[in-house]
């Protein structure tokens, strides 16, 4: 069960959420994806999009303005 | 509706992935308070000197703090569908047009009927090439600096360096628009006429028509998304 | 009382609002500003003036351009301009909810490729807006709500402006 941390503090939209829409494509169902983002859009789309495609999400804030979504890959 | 998820099983991750457990940290609050007293005192001030710009004042404040705390994004309305496949701003983005519309045009028809004059009327803007390329420029311009501009303003305030940037050069090429202003005014814009609705369609037709076609792009935006998810 | 995990502070002031409910907030406080100041929200033509003002701090003279032949605006200044306020104002109540929310960080630039799609952006923005008559908000958001069909003809192109940004975006600035 691999653990990939995706990196980005500092990016714009839609950045982030595009990064991890092509990460999630290289793992396998049961993989998490760990995404690290300090913008408050982010925090709101990413969630939104991955429980959309049916995936398990968290976040987390884990300082001001500092947010890891966490997202189990599901299929 | 809280966005944290509180599931049972929350995910499992390794201890090790963890970057780091939440700091004890002294809340931003108290700096938050400190602020709302100086927007207020600012407020007060300007209103003393004049109501309308306290009115300006605390209008802005409003809506940048409607932004924020909602994420609104108009950017991501009109950039989504085509990047991410998501569509749920560009439908929250057409209801605003909807509601904002009715109340409007309430506004404007209470005028009209009265003999008063339109409120408002110099935002109807003629219809030329000017529109056509300037908001094709500007839907470029936006998706690649990061923000519109009230979202712009919105993460100037949240902090964001890059859009501090954004916002320097926005200042730019607005006095380059505005030294080609004469240019494109008699050439482009000036060929192009106002186009107000209820002038065409009447009062009714006009936001009834309206209307309906906001919500024919809301059902489109719907099955734009349920389609790009079908799609994997 | 902790506020950290009280309901109301929670809802209020923490967690995001839905999207709706900032479009149904953001357009009723259009259509009071609407009523209470004549006209509705604009957003980039106050900065043409920041841009004159400024361009005047550095010996810059304006006088003779056509966008300014109407001086009064120029002339009354940045402190008696409502439309600059209310930009400001922006800025600050995006402030005042992130620092609320304890959410506020400064996001520090990552690269250089950010500064030149900021740059390039901005100018896009800032000329395109001017020749267009108005950004996102006064030109789209506050065109179409004043049943204006510029307003529509604007959504459209900014919507294609927008497609083709989002392909410049993945393929220069990711």
């Amino acid at each position: 069960m691999k653990e990939v941390v995706l990196e980005c503090y500092g990016e714009a939209c839609p950045i982030p959420l595009v990064k991890a829409q092509k990460k999630i494509e290289e793992l396998d169902a049961g993989d998490i994806l760990i995404v690290q983002i300090d913008h408050s859009c982010a925090m709101k789309n990413l969630p939104e999009w991955a429980r959309k495609d049916g995936h398990n999400v968290e976040v987390d804030e884990i300082d001001d303005g500092e947010w890891e979504v966490i997202i189990e890959k599901v299929v | 509706m809280s966005e944290e998820v509180k599931s049972e099983n929350k995910i499992k991750r390794s201890a090790s992935s963890r970057t780091r457990t939440r700091k004890p940290k002294r809340s931003q609050i108290p700096i938050g308070i400190a602020v709302l007293l100086i927007v207020i005192a600012i407020g007060v001030l300007l209103t003393i000197k004049s109501v309308n710009l306290g009115i300006f004042w605390f209008i802005g404040i409003i809506f940048g703090f409607i932004l924020q705390r909602s994420r609104f994004c108009f950017t991501a309305a009109l950039r989504d569908p085509s990047l991410t496949g998501g569509t749920s701003l560009t439908k929250a983005v057409l209801l605003a047009f909807a509601i904002t519309s009715i109340g409007f045009t309430a506004i404007k028809y209470g005028a009209f009927i009265k003999g008063l004059p339109i409120p408002g009327q110099g935002f109807i803007a003629p219809v030329s090439f000017g529109t056509v390329i300037g908001a094709f420029m500007f839907g470029i311009g936006m998706v690649i600096a990061g923000g519109c501009a009230s979202g712009t303003l919105m993460r100037v305030g949240e902090g964001f360096t890059m859009l501090m940037i954004t916002l320097l050069f926005f200042i730019v090429g607005s006095l380059l628009g505005a030294y080609n202003y004469g240019w494109w005014k008699l050439n482009v814009i000036l060929k192009g006429e106002p186009i107000f609705l209820p002038d065409i369609f009447g009062w009714a037709g006009a936001i009834i028509l309206q209307l309906l076609f906001i919500g024919v792009l809301y059902l489109a935006a719907d099955k734009w998304e349920k389609r790009k998810n079908n799609i994997k | 009382m902790d506020l950290k995990k009280n309901e109301y502070y929670l809802t209020v002031f923490k967690n995001p609002w839905t999207y709706v409910k900032g479009a149904v907030l953001l357009s009723i406080f259009q259509i009071v500003s609407f009523a209470a100041t004549v006209n509705p929200w604009g957003v980039s033509g106050a900065f043409a003036y920041w841009g004159a003002w400024i361009f005047e701090l550095f010996g810059g003279n304006v006088d003779k351009w056509y966008y300014f032949s109407n001086s009064a605006t120029l002339d009354a200044g940045f402190i008696n301009s409502a439309s600059s306020l209310r930009n400001v104002g922006v800025i600050f109540g995006a402030l005042l909810a992130t620092l609320l929310a304890s959410q506020f960080r400064i996001k520090k630039l990552k690269s250089w490729r950010q500064v030149i799609a900021a740059m390039l952006g901005g100018l896009l923005m800032g000329y395109g807006a001017r020749i267009a008559s108005g950004c996102n908000i006064g030109a789209l958001f506050s065109g179409i709500s004043s049943l204006s069909l510029s307003g529509w003809v604007y959504a459209l192109f900014i919507l294609l402006g927008a497609f083709v940004g989002g392909k410049l975006l993945t393929k220069f600035f990711m």
